[in-house]
Parts: structure tokens; sequence; C-alpha cells
């Protein structure tokens, strides 16, 4: 019930279209020379924090204040019904409706709102150039009023007669995962350890709250995924997605920088406000080090903005205000290059380490990947398990793929041995990266 | 319990904890919406069927479940495999599940092995379950026990739920120990304990649902024969809850079974957790629908009280159900503790309740009843005064602080012009403005100077002001009545009805041994004059506000039963009906209630239609403000009046009987009146939207979801109707200006239709009551410009602003109280007489019946905290004051109040707001930190060591 509007003025901005237009007629001229005494106005819509019904563990007192504000909702559904038969709601949001068409006139122009003066006046900029002092219609939504908005002007007063609402940032609206992936928390090989202690930091807080209230501690924040490469961090978050229900974005570190100076930092903004406004969220952030890398001095004015991102970040994870409902994970291949602030427990609670796949692991991976494949009679692959290689999940992966094609290469419907020592020896090449064993022993 | 114990998801783990619940569980809920597909896919991940994932150790334990399985179920029936092998198997099984820990998000790994062998196990279960033979073997007999626990265990995840399997299994074992028990074995009772929290969990869920089941099946609750099993198990699980700080399970799990009182027998609640107990209680009360349920879980928490020494929690309880019989009880409970009985005398005469201590030995009964009687507040509120150095007297124009206006050159010399031009009106609205803001202080610049002022108006203008000295001198009997005393007996009629007002006023809820107000109003009531009985009628209801006197009683019912001769008697009568309804409060009344049922009956329709007949229904209806099913007689009796104010009389009646009682189903009624569309005679649907607030108020999701209600309302409904809502909305925020009411109500002053505007304007006045507020303020000055044509809505804005600042912010009219536990009825009496006579703005308040503004002194009351020592010295200490927060059933010891401050006492203390002590050097007697707190030297504190030696 907590994220509906207040009241119902959002549907029908027209009900008390001008109880104060009597009053600025007569005062819109003093209010020019005189600076009136403003007084902000906090925000009712706008801060959508949803209203808490405490005790959040399951008890008797609970379901029945959940239960007593649904007997008001059914009264509320009653009473619109039996008045819906009396005078449907089109008919008058009809009426209304041209009411404020007649009030906002036509053609209307597009300005800024650069600063509000009071409740009822405020300077707009519009694309033309000048600025003007202007009146607000008392049926524009005042929450939603906010320096810098894009907001409808009269034609010939320039009066703000609505507001354009812009939805997120298209940037961010990219981010959000709409097709769950299809990797599941099946298809990760071993990594117990870290499944359980993700789906405890991530999961959990989300699905069970009152858990961690009964004991009485802040579920964490966020985790921090680190390991060498191929360990399966980017898995691992995909399946995070795959599972959950919350809104998932998704995020690479180098993403957040921007051309432009003052656009990374309001990037991440609109990103953490996109998810509060979504939550449930979890935000996953690949690549963290793109943006997190320690700070020093620098004369660059790339480097300074790539920091100015990272302390946005910072603030945005255990800033002044509290996030709800927003879980963040990050992933990095060099965890010991971030900036330590970026890590300290309350922005950063859970470091989980990826590491390289023993013995049992690599098996579990071999089978995952090798499931689906025809293998000949031959294969044993419990010799590559056991060699000395170190061999990373990514390794496997493509050792399993290679020798496939190769298979492939010669026509044949199965994978024998040979494939896969091939396959091995071509992927461990490519992974030394060209450098010939033994020379700098 | 979790009351919805379908998706018991995870646990968090004690020591010796059993993690028995299926893995996917834990997410399960997340993963709802998705694809019924892709969740099969994610289970088969969880769970690693895979025989080659599965490790050594694994591998082992699942064999040696096995092993153990087939063992217990014995199929080929080897003789080899005695009843001792099958038992050692079967403590195999339990060492295992017991021990088995893992992470909250995966299924414990004996569970999952066991789980195909579930069926297999209940099937064997079944076939020695109906063996008569196996009675009477004790070995086995004993292995059935445990097996039906490890079943029950098995069960709560495996077991259909419907079913309640889990609990049937558990209930069987629990036979078969009593068996053995029979049998002489000695064999203890499986500890439940020992299963973990959510097994107890799991069971009180479907101990809950299996009673329901038998309730439904025709069992008698009120007996114990039928759930004598169940009730044996609740017996075990309500302590093992209470000691392990599960207070809210073990008290919903006793309300499931509708047995709460059995927890006033158990020790496990001690000093500790006991307040945990009764907070919860009490907020639970505050859901019931069925009143004796609420009287049964009100009396539970006040028994415990009383258990735990704590007579003053009890007591507000006590009041809380309005079960004043309790008062002699408790008192002569804690003869011995003198601060107690001293900070339960205050508590009593903040609720402003006639009770006389009985006289004792030594003697300090007669300390104890000037305490109930209210004798010294004014000296309190003076020194509050003077030490927060509020003591100079405001005008008017302090107040309206018009040179702030924008217009301000032009009113500033109209109002600083001399006084002669001032139309009568504005110089009453000053005169009210002077008595509100002043009040209780003592002195003015208008009044108590020289008798000026009071020969500038005219009429009722002079009554009024002759009445201002009364507020003036609010509380401080002796010394206004000096000063009064010279206009009773004045030439003019109306300053003699002034005073006469005055002298009620005065005394309002203080007690006086020589009783000045009867005495001296006596007469005048008798008298001839017209404007002197209106006066007196109203004098007395002021002054006797919630006191049941059955000699003023008897004063005012010929009064109400008065033959009608003309329009001024129905004044008479109703003003007289009103103000019985003020002195009994409450109180149910008969022979009160009987006069003014009568009076209606037999009243003619002209006399019907007088605009003040309402204020006669208004009395009857106080009579049984908050009792709730009391009523219902009487409302039976109001609908046999054939004229339209019985429609209007019930809707009274009912929504005042119900008031502060959040109930849902009258809530519905009354929006059902509001369903009809009527432009005129909707005085009874004005009465439900007002009855709306009324219900709700009191208790936050009720009130919170009746301002949705009332923007419906705005919506859809008629003129009456929306009329109507600004005062419901103040019903519902007395002294209480809550940033988005006052926005809306700022928005509907403006609005086209004088009536709602003028409302609006009034109860932006109520809601922010005595609290300074500088928006409203603004708002207000704004207004007055606004209309400053308009000589009602000036009016109007004069006397909001005189509410504003009443007292110059020392004052509430908040009726709730007690850290918002108990309602005043005179309080809330007060405030209602001021609402409803908004419903006809131009026939009361602006017309000559402006006097029922004093009403309002009767829900006046201090803001101020204050510490006292044990002798009512003053003692200052630190308090800490912030925003109230709703701790009731969390975990551990979460922060009371939020955003606080620290001050020293004396403080003021607003709506919302909670105090706390911010030193460890003293504690208080009572528990909440408002009005007047005792305070006694901590015994356990020790002064921090000074560092420098």
């Amino acid at each position: 019930m907590g994220n509906m509007p207040p009241g119902m003025g959002g549907d029908a901005p027209g009900e008390n279209a001008n109880p104060n237009s009597k009053g600025d007629g007569k005062g819109g001229d003093d209010d020019k020379k005189k600076k009136k005494r403003f007084e902000p106005r906090p925000r009712t819509t706008g801060n959508r924090r949803k209203r808490r019904t405490v005790p959040t563990s399951k008890c008797k007192l609970r379901m029945m204040k959940l239960e007593r504000i649904k007997d008001f909702l059914l009264m509320e559904q009653e009473f619109i019904r039996n008045h819906e038969v009396f005078k449907p709601r089109e008919e008058r949001d009809q009426e209304e409706r041209e009411k404020l068409e007649e009030l906002r006139g036509s053609p209307m122009g597009v300005g800024t709102l650069e600063e509000l003066i009071d409740d009822n006046h405020a300077i707009v900029s519009s694309s033309m150039g000048p600025e003007y002092y202007v009146n607000i219609l008392s049926s524009v939504n005042q929450d939603l009023l906010e320096p810098g908005s894009s907001v409808l002007l009269h034609n010939k007063t320039m009066s703000v007669v609505g507001i354009l609402e812009d939805d997120a940032d298209p940037m961010v609206s990219v981010m959000k995962v709409e097709k769950a992936p299809l990797e599941s928390y099946a298809d990760i090989g071993g990594l117990e350890d870290q499944i359980q202690e993700i789906k405890e930091a991530v999961e959990l807080p989300l699905a069970h709250p009152e858990l961690y209230e009964d004991i009485g501690i802040k579920p964490p924040k966020g985790v921090i995924l680190y390991g060498v490469p191929g360990t399966g961090k980017t898995l691992l978050a995909k399946a995070v997605a795959n599972h959950t229900s919350a809104t998932f974005l998704r995020v690479v570190g180098s993403e957040l920088i921007q051309k432009y100076l003052g656009d990374g930092p309001k990037l991440v903004r609109e990103l953490f406000r996109v998810a509060d406004d979504l939550s449930p969220t979890i935000v996953f952030i690949d690549e963290i080090d793109a943006v997190g890398s320690k700070r020093y001095d620098s004369s660059s004015g790339g480097t300074r903005e790539i920091q100015r991102t990272m302390l946005e970040l910072l603030n945005q994870l255990d800033g002044f205000d509290e996030r709800g409902d927003v879980k963040v994970i990050m992933a990095t291949n060099k965890i010991e290059s971030l900036d330590p602030a970026l890590i300290r427990p309350g922005r950063i609670d859970r470091k989980i380490e990826f590491p390289m796949p023993d013995a049992k692991t690599k098996r579990h991976i071999f089978n995952i990947h090798t499931s689906k494949m025809t293998l000949g009679e031959d294969v044993d692959l419990e010799k590559f398990i056991m060699s000395k290689e170190e061999f990373s999940g990514a390794d496997i992966k493509a050792i399993c793929t290679e020798a496939g094609m190769l298979a492939l290469r010669e026509r044949r419907m199965k994978v024998v041995q040979e494939d896969f020592v091939k396959a091995k020896e071509k992927a461990l090449y490519r992974k030394k990266g060209n450098i010939p064993e033994g020379l700098y022993l | 319990m979790a009351p919805k114990s379908d998706d018991k998801p995870v646990e968090l783990m004690a020591e010796t904890e059993t993690k028995k619940k299926d893995g996917k569980n834990g997410t399960k809920d997340g993963n709802k919406k998705r694809k019924d597909g892709k969740k099969k896919k994610n289970d088969s991940g969880d769970v690693i069927d895979d025989a080659n994932a599965m490790s050594e150790e694994d591998k082992q334990l699942k064999e040696r479940l096995e092993t153990c399985v087939s063992t217990l179920i014995n199929e080929s029936n080897e003789v080899a495999v005695t009843p001792a092998i099958r038992l050692k198997a079967i403590d195999v099984i339990v060492s295992e599940l017991r021990s088995a820990t893992s992470s909250m998000t995966s299924v414990p790994k004996p569970l999952k092995f066991l789980r195909p062998k579930y069926d297999a196990l209940k099937g064997y279960y079944g076939s020695i379950a109906g063996d008569a033979g196996v009675d009477g073997d004790r070995e086995m007999v004993y292995l059935r026990a445990r097996l039906g626990d490890v079943l029950a265990v098995l069960a709560m995840t495996l077991g259909k739920h419907e079913e309640r399997e889990s609990l049937k299994f558990k209930l069987q074992g629990t036979k078969d120990y009593h068996l053995l028990m029979t049998l002489g074995d000695d064999a203890s009772q499986d500890d439940l304990g020992s299963w973990g929290h959510e097994f107890v969990r799991s069971l009180a869920g479907e101990i809950g649902q299996e009673y329901n089941a038998r309730v439904v099946s025709g069992a008698d609750p009120e007996k114990d024969g039928p759930f004598e099993d169940l009730l044996a198990m609740v017996d075990v699980i309500v302590p093992f809850n209470i000691a392990h700080n599960s207070e809210a399970e073990a008290v919903d799990l006793l309300i499931e079974v509708q047995r709460l009182k059995k927890i006033l027998d158990l020790d496990s609640i001690d000093e500790k957790n006991y307040r945990r107990v009764c907070m919860y209680l009490i907020k639970t009360a505050d859901f019931m629908s069925d009143p004796d349920d609420y009287a049964e879980v009100l009396e539970s928490a006040y028994e415990l009280f009383v258990k735990q020494s704590q007579y003053f929690d009890a007591l507000r309880v006590a009041l809380r159900l309005g079960n004043e019989d309790a008062i002699p009880s408790l008192f002569s409970l804690c003869s011995e503790d003198k601060l107690m009985r001293k900070q339960m005398c205050l508590l009593l005469a903040r609720q402003r309740i006639n009770y006389v201590v009985e006289d004792d030995d030594d003697g300090s009964a007669e300390e104890l009843n000037e305490l109930i009687g209210n004798e010294k507040l004014s000296e309190e509120f003076l020194k509050v005064a003077q030490d927060l150095d509020v003591m100079d007297p405001k005008t008017p124009e302090d107040i309206y602080k018009s040179h702030l206006a924008e217009t301000g050159g032009f009113s500033r010399r109209r109002d600083a012009g001399n006084a002669g031009v001032d139309s009568a009106r504005a110089n009453l609205a000053s005169t009210y403005v002077n008595a509100f803001v002043n009040a209780g202080f003592g002195q003015d610049k208008l009044m108590t100077p020289d008798n000026e002022w009071l020969y500038k108006n005219k009429d009722h203008g002079m009554m009024a002001a002759a009445a201002s000295l009364g507020l003036i001198q609010l509380w401080n009997v002796e010394e206004g009545l000096a000063q009064i005393d010279k206009f009773l007996y004045s030439s003019e009629e109306y300053v003699k009805a002034g005073a006469a007002l005055a002298v009620g006023i005065l005394s309002s809820g203080v007690r006086n041994d020589a009783d000045p107000t009867v005495a001296l109003l006596d007469e005048h009531i008798n008298g001839d004059s017209h404007i002197m009985k209106c006066a007196a009628c109203t004098g007395l209801g002021i002054a006797y506000a919630g006191s049941a006197r059955e000699d003023v009683m008897e004063l005012l019912l010929p009064i109400v039963e008065q033959e009608s001769a003309g329009p001024a008697t129905m004044l008479e009568v109703s003003l007289a009906g009103l103000a019985l309804g003020m002195i009994f409060v409450g109180k149910c009344d008969d022979a009160a209630g009987g006069a003014i049922v009568q009076r209606l009956m037999e009243a003619s329709d002209e006399e019907l239609d007088h605009s003040h007949a309402k204020f006669l229904c208004i009395g009857l209806g106080l009579l049984f403000l908050g009792k709730m099913e009391k009523a219902e007689a009487m409302i039976e009796a109001l609908k046999t009046i054939e004229h339209k104010i019985s429609k209007f009389a019930a809707i009274v009646l009912e929504t005042f009987a119900y008031a502060g009682s959040g109930n849902v189903l009258r809530v519905q009624e009354m929006l059902h009146q509001c369903a009809e569309h009527l432009e005129e005679d909707a005085a009874h649907q004005m009465a439900a939207v007002i009855g709306i607030g009324l219900i709700t108020m009191g208790e936050p999701v009720g009130a919170e979801m009746a301002l949705r209600s009332f923007e419906h309302l705005l919506h859809y409904c008629e003129l009456p109707v929306k009329r109507a809502v600004p005062l419901a909305l103040g019903v519902l925020n007395i002294s209480n200006p809550e940033f988005s009411v006052i926005d809306q109500l700022s928005r509907m002053s403006h609005d086209p239709d004088t009536e709602i505007s003028q409302n609006a304007i009034l109860v932006m006045g109520l809601t922010s009551a005595g609290t300074n507020n500088s928006r409203v303020a603004g708002l207000l000055r704004q207004l007055s410009e606004f209309y400053s044509k308009e000589a009602g809505h000036v009016f109007c804005v004069r006397i909001a602003q005189a509410m504003l600042h009443m007292g110059k912010g020392l004052m509430t009219l908040n009726p709730m109280h007690s850290d918002r536990m108990i309602t005043s009825g005179p309080a809330l009496g007060g405030v209602i007489t001021l609402i409803y006579s908004c419903l006809d703005l131009k026939s009361t308040l602006l017309d000559k019946t402006h006097y029922l503004l004093y009403y309002l002194t009767c829900a006046m009351n201090p803001r101020m905290l204050i510490t006292v020592n044990e002798d009512l010295s003053w003692r200052p200490v630190t308090v800490r004051v912030g925003q109230a927060v709703d701790t009731v059933g969390q975990a551990g010891k979460p922060k009371t109040i939020t955003g606080f401050q620290t001050h020293t006492t004396p403080v003021l203390i607003s709506a919302k707001e909670r105090a706390e002590l911010g030193t460890e050097e003293v504690l208080s007697v009572s528990s909440v930190l408002e009005g007047i707190i005792i305070l006694k030297d901590n015994p356990d504190y020790e002064t921090p060591e000074s560092n420098d030696k």
C-alpha cells in the first residue's frame, strides 16, 4: 500500500484547479517587488519511502495491522464502486480535463525551470533564451517541480501549466535486465560457499528482511566478488539475476566514465535513484576497477573526473541518505588496486573470493560442460583434472569447446581423448601468452 | 508463531538447532512470479542429485541413514534386529538431524537424504501405531514415541500442509510418552525445544489451525476437554517461547487457542520481559474487533502489571479500559509506596477523574486528593511559564502581527487607530484571542488592568469579555474568584452572565473544597434570566466536565425537562443537555440519558428544528463516549423519533460510542451513509464523516487509512459531506500540525464554498493548537488578508490564531495522553463540541452562542514535563525528547525515540513526541514521562570518577 501516491491528486489535477488564483492575481505584483519568505516544501511524493508496518517479524499484531489496511482498502473500493455507478469517473475526468485544457491554452511552449521562488512563482527559461518570472498554476503537481525539470509554458503568459516528466535517464534504463539470463546456479560448478555467501548477503535480505531484524542486525548492503579471471564472478552474478524476482540492474564500470564533466557522477546518481524507485533492486557493477582504483594526485582532468565518479559511488553506497532495498554486487579482478574507502565495511560488507577450482570443482565443471557433448569411449577427463596445471572455469570451458571444434573439423560425431589433449595444449598456449616456458627461470 | 506458516522459509540458527527446511523455500518467495519451467530448473540446481557431485562424507552419511532406516523398519522381519538395536538406529537418525547445521539457504543434508524414506517411515509408523500388541511392550512404545518425533520433524517440510501431519505425529508421540509413564518408565518427555525454534514455530501454527478446525467441527471452545492434548502442548511451547525472547509468539499462540489467561500463571514472565509482553498485548488490543477479546487482552495486561507491582502502568491500562472500579483496589495495593500513589493521583488528575482517596491513618489522603483535584496545577504551570520566560502578557496584535502582512501599512493604521470604529465582531475576536493566548497566566493587557475593554463590547460581546477573565485565571480558583467577584453583581445582565461563565471556566477540572461554582451558579440556574441560565449551564458543564457529580445533575435536569416556550427555552434545554453530557462523559448514566432522550422524544418539530437542538443529541452522545455496545439500546430508542434529527442523533451516538475503537465495520457503515447524494438535510452525513475521524482516531494505521478515505469523499461527494471533511481531519490531528494535513487544509481554506473554507480555517487552528507553529501562523496571516473583507472568515482566522498560540504555546488540546494510550473523555468532549458547532457556524460561533468556544477549556492541558522530588519540589534533570518510535514486538532493545534533543526539565512535549531520562542518577516513578513526574534516586548509580585528582 505504501507506494501509492497519497490521495489521488495525480489523477485529477483539475479537482482543485484554482483555489489560489484569486490570491495570485492580487499578490502577483507585490511579489516582484518584495522578497517573500520562501519555505522549502518537503517532498511528499518524491520521497516514496515505503511505509513500513511494524513489527516486521511475523506475528499476529502484524497480521492484524495488515488486515486492517486491507479492510480499509476494500471499503475504499466499495465506496468508489458505488459512486462510479452514480457518475462514471470517465465522464467527470473528461469534464475536468476540458477545464484544464482551457486553462493551459494551446499551443504550449517548453521551458526549463530555473528556480522556485515560492509556492506559486518560479523563474523559467524558455528555449528561445530569455528567462521569465512566472506563475505556477495550482493544477501543477508541486511535488514534481524541481529546478532543472522541463515544464510546459502557456503560450502568452508563460505560466507553468504542466511538467514534462522525463523518465529515468535512457542510459540507466538500458541497464535494466529485462530478460533474465539463462545461467542458473545449477550451471555453476562448485563455488558452494560463494553461492551461499551471496545468497545470504543479497537475496535473503530482500526476500526475508525480518530474519535480520529478529536477530537485530542490519543486512549487508553489498558484496564484492574478486578473483583471477575466469573463475565465475560474472557467471554467479548472472545466476543471481536469473534467480531473483527483484529488479536487476547491471553496469560495467567503464560505462560510468562519460565524456562530459559531471556526467559520470550524474549517471551514478541516476542509477541509484532508479534502483530505489524500482526497489527491491540488485545493482551489479562489473569491472569496478575501471572507476574504483585508488585515488592519487593527478593533473589530468580525465583522472580526476573518474575519481569524482567514484566519490559519488561512495556516497551512494553509504552516504547520508538511507538506501532502501538496494543491494550492490561488484566484481573485479584486482581487489588490491581498489580504493580502500570503496570496500570498507558498511559499503561493501562481504568480500567473496573466487579461487582457482580444486580437483573436485574441476570435475564438476568438466561434467557441466561435457554433459551435452557426445564423448568417445576413450575420454578420460580425470587426466585433465589431476594435471598440475591451473585451470580456471573459463579455461575448462575453452578446452571443452575447443575439443568440440576439433571434432567438428574432422567431421566426427564424437569427441575423443585426442581432441581434448590438443584442445588443452591450445588453450594453455594461449593462456601463457606465447611466452616460452622457463625463459626467466 | 507465524500466522501463515505455509511458507516456512528459513531460520537463523541457535546453538543446537536443527535445520530442516527445504532450501528452495529460502528464495521461493522471490521466485514465485517466475515461470514454472524455470523454477523447476532452479530446483534441480539446488538439490545436487548427481552422484558424482557427492562428496565422500555425504555418501557415508547417506548410507548410514539408509541403513538406520532399513534397520528401523525391519522389513524382512529378521529376528536379530531387536527393539534395542532399532532404538539405536533411531538414536542415530535423531542425532544426525539435530546436529545438522548448514546455511540458511540450503537444505540440511540429513533431511535431504531422509526425504525419499519419508513415506516408508510413515507407513511403518502407521503399522505399529494401530497395533494394540505394541502397547504393552515398553521398548516398542518408546520406539514408537521416538519415531513419532522424527516423523513430526520430517512432516514439517514434507507432509501436506493442510493435513497438519507434523502436529498429528507429535500428538501421537506425546500420547506414547504418557503411556510409557504409566508403564513405569521414567524416560523423560522429549524436549520440544531441542528440535529448534523453527519446529516449535511450525507446531504452534498447526496448533492454531487444529484448534480452529475442532471448534468449527463443533467442539466447545469454553471447555478444556476436547483440546486437552493441544493445550498440553501449548503449556510447553509458551514458556519455551517466552524464555527465548519470542514473547509475541507466545501471546499469539494463547490468543489463537483463546486461553490468554494462562499467561498470568506463567513463571517465566519476570521483571525482564513483562513489559514487552504487556506492550504487545496493549498494542494488539487495538486490533481486536470483538469487544470481549479487547477487554480480555487488556485485562491480561492489567493483571500482569499488577503482578509485577507496576501499579502506575496497571492504572493506565485500567483507564484505557475505562474501568474506574479498579482504582480503589490499586490504591490499596500500593499503600506502602507513597510515591507511586502520588504519581497515580497525577495521572488521574490529567484524566480528570473525580476520585476521592479514602482517608487512612497517616493523613496522606488530603495531599493525594489535592493532587487529583489539580489544585496545584496553576502554580506549577506558572512556574514553568516563568522558567521559560513567557510570563509577559500578549495583546491580540502581538498575535495578528499585521505589520508582517503585505498590506501591513494599511491594516496597522486601522488596528492601531482608536477602537471606536472597530466593529463588534473584531472586538469579540480580540477578546477570544486575548483569552486563549493568555489562558492560565493570570495577567493580560485587556481585561485585568481595568474595565475599559469590557465596556467597548456590547451584549454578547460583553458576556464573552467577562467570561474571558475566567480563562485568563484558569485553574487559579482563589485569585480568579476575587477578580471575577465584582462582575457577578454588575447591573448589566450580560456582564453578570459572563462572570457566571467565568466562574465555571476558572475551575475547569479543578476541585476545590469550597466548591464555588455550584454555590455561585445555583441561584442563576434557577433564576428567570434567559442569558443567565445559558451561561450557568455552560459554566457548570465546563467546570464539572467528567466529574459525574450527582448534585450538579440535580441542578441541570429541571432545565432539560422544562416545558418549551419558544426558541429561547430550546437553547437552554440544549445547553443544559450538552452540559450534562460533558459532566457524565462516558459514564452511561441512566438518569441523565433518560432525561435527554425523553426530552428529544417529547419535543415538537419546531423545537427539533432549532439550530441548537443538535447539541442535545451531542450531550446524549457524550454520555456514551467510547462505551461501544452500551449505547445500542439508546440508539434504538432514538430511532423512534419522527424527525430528521433522529438519523443525526443515531449516528452521533454510534460514532461517539465507538470513538477511538478503530472499528472497521462502523467506518464502513459511516461510508455507506455518505454514499447518498444529498444537497439538503444532510446533517447525518456530516456527522458520519466526523464519525469516521472519531472512530479511527488514536490508532495510527486506521487514522492514516482514514485520510485516504477522506480524499475520496472530497472527490465524489456533495457539498455537505465535503464541508465535514476538514472537521474530520481536525479530529484526527488535534494539536498535531502534520505537514500534509496542514497542506490539505490550506488548500481547502481557499475553497469557494464559504463553509468549507471557514471550517478549514478553524481546523487549521485546532490542528496546530498550542504549538506556535510558524508555518500555520504564516498561512493564517495570509488568510486574514485574503478574506479581509469578509467578517465571518476573519473571525474564524482570529479564532484559529488564538488556538495556534493558545497558552503562548505551553498548552495542548490533545485528548490522548500518557504516550497516546489513554483518551481523556472531557478533553475529547470539549473538542467535539467545537467541531459540531462548526457544522452550522452561522448560527453558533458566528452568532450569539460563540461562548461554546469556552468548552475548549476542558481540553486544555499544559504540555509540560516537570520532574519533581519526592516532596513535589522541582528537580531539574536532563531528558531527551524526540519523535516516538513504535517498538512493540521488535527484537532486542530498540530505541524508543529518534532525532532527540537533550534538554533540562521543564520541557515541552509535542504530540507524537516522547521523552526519556537523560541521566542514570535518578529513576522515574512513572513509566511515561509526561506532565509532572516524580523522581527518586537510583540506588545503583555510581558517580563517575572524575579525572582530576
